[in-house]
């Protein structure tokens, strides 16, 4: 089958068409996050040297997406490979993509030291409150009262515990000079500054950048793309969203 | 009871409702004496990518779920074929979805081949998503099975939706009799009218020129919500999930951006004519 796909038509530069479409779901937040990162990496000019680590999850759907190096690696695994990269080669920005099953259930501990030792690299976490690739079970970021796969009753705190805040608890421990923020999918302007400061901050300052995605999930969920955006204002009044700043100066 | 043991292969599309017509039929198998084992095909869970399910039922214990050749292979959609070709020997047959898939394209016998265009059948009469009800109805008559038995098994897998609005349920048992009372197609098969426009729509007017991609738009819906003045709505034109996109009134578009920045597929774009 031949494919007609035109990149020039509304996709970014640096995006590999022939993976297109996507083998995301309809109406999946990750999707819009890797589009608008798309068009941060063509602002900046940094298509040539950029290596991105993908983790286990559905963000390993990406392994694809771009025109440069990805890295598969293994569960909550993506950010300790980052840093290998980034030791080894300083030159590359290297970036690091994994769901919130990776990053603040499995992988926590190398998100944690990563951002204790300043390591350079780039962190994004998307976080859709679930593990979206098996099935939509209860993880740590789902919001009380949530209704899973795993809890049909809707999550109760007194369990299960209050929704899990990574950026929060790693602004406790990084360095003066790390950014740290939240954006939500729901505000692609603000959602596209504040890559662009997450990967400056890294090429500029030469520390540790830490961004969390809020983004929807329609399949797990089982919304419409109404009530999706709903549940996402629902998720931003539990996540602040917003860059953090150290109480200091 | 003439067969000691049958295999049975559905397949389709993730979002279509094959575990449902699987696990409806198993149920239905056994209500009626026999020996039943069914598994799906796991994978990751996800919209779109190839659903496969696995039925056997016989008058002796089955040892073990998995298979190699079908006796039976239900296609209903053309992305799912590769993965089901191997299953196909000269005794297997084919019952596919007519209207989304050439019937050329599967290679067997044509007197094994059947067809029942479900996806345009549920689209004119039902609603799309009625589509797994019309073949469930169908495998009921193939397999001759209780009709009754089945729907009463039907009615307790979707009583939660059923619950929620009433006229669902009357549409369902509309579908499922349809399905069941069908006849199919042998031989002289109808062409699939459910394809995917290769081309860029694209729509204009004196300031500004709309882009919509069908090959790239999956239907999520996402700009048809996040459009502020509702210019868009659900057209007839088909995406390629086989749901229908967006169509653009590019009089009442305001070009504000929102669409192309919300959209996670790259699929539509507006820009001011250039003079």
């Amino acid at each position: 089958m031949t494919k007609t796909i035109d990149k020039n038509f509304s996709m970014p530069k640096c995006f590999n068409e022939r993976s297109k479409p996507s083998l995301y779901c309809p109406g999946c937040g990750q999707s819009i996050f890797l589009k608008h990162l798309g068009f941060i990496i063509d602002d900046l000019e940094i298509q040539g040297k950029t290596t991105l680590g993908i983790d286990i999850g559905c963000s390993l759907l990406a392994w694809n997406f771009f025109n440069f190096d990805i890295v598969q690696t293994h569960h909550g695994r993506s950010v300790p490979v980052a840093v290998g990269y980034k030791l080894s080669n300083k030159r590359r920005i290297v970036m690091s993509i994994m769901g919130d099953g990776g990053g603040y259930a499995i992988g926590l501990q190398s998100l944690l030291h990563a951002a204790f030792r300043n390591n350079p690299i780039s962190v994004f976490v998307l976080n859709n409150t679930g593990y979206s690739m098996t099935g939509g079970q209860m993880a740590p970021t789902s919001i009380p009262g949530e209704i899973t796969t795993t809890s049909p009753g809707g999550k109760d705190p007194k369990n299960s515990g209050k929704a899990f805040h990574g950026p929060e608890l790693i602004k406790q421990i990084s360095d003066n000079s790390a950014y740290i923020a939240r954006a939500s999918v729901s505000n692609p302007i603000m959602l596209q500054k504040m890559i662009k400061k997450t990967l400056e901050n890294q090429i500029k300052n030469n520390s540790f950048s830490f961004l969390e995605v809020l983004t929807p999930c329609p399949t797990n969920w089982k919304t419409t793309a109404s009530e999706s955006f709903n549940f996402l204002s629902k998720m931003e009044k539990e996540f602040p969203i917003g860059e953090m700043t150290k109480n200091e100066k | 009871m003439k067969n000691d043991l049958t295999k049975i292969v559905i397949s389709g599309e993730g979002g279509q409702g094959i575990q449902t017509i699987a696990k409806v039929l198993a149920e239905s198998f056994k209500d009626s004496g026999f020996y039943v084992s069914y598994i799906p095909q796991f994978g990751p869970e996800q919209r779109g990518a190839p659903s496969i399910s696995f039925i056997q039922y016989s008058t002796k214990e089955i040892k073990y779920p998995r298979f190699y050749k079908a006796d039976y292979l239900i296609v209903l959609r053309e992305r799912a074929i590769s993965a089901t070709t191997t299953f196909i020997n000269s005794k297997t047959k084919v019952i596919l979805d007519s209207s989304t898939i050439r019937p050329n394209v599967i290679k067997q016998s044509e007197n094994k081949k059947e067809a029942v265009p479900a996806t345009k059948l549920a689209f004119d009469l039902f609603g799309k998503k009625n589509l797994n009800l019309i073949i469930s109805g169908y495998l009921t008559k193939l397999f001759s099975l209780n009709e009754k038995a089945v729907w009463k098994i039907i009615k307790n897998q979707l009583q939660k939706k059923f619950s929620e609005k009433k006229d669902l349920e009357d549409n369902a048992r509309n579908a499922f009799i349809y399905g069941y009372e069908f006849t199919s197609e042998k031989k002289n098969f109808s062409q699939p009218t459910f394809k995917t426009n290769k081309k860029i729509i694209i729509s204009k007017n004196r300031e500004r020129e709309a882009f919509i991609s069908p090959e790239l738009c999956k239907g999520c819906g996402i700009c048809i919500e996040k459009c502020p003045v509702g210019a868009l709505k659900f057209g007839d034109e088909i995406g390629v999930y086989g749901n229908p996109i967006p169509e653009i009134d590019i009089d009442k578009c305001i070009n504000c951006g929102n669409c192309f920045r919300f959209c996670p597929d790259c699929a539509i774009k507006v820009k001011k004519k250039s003079k």
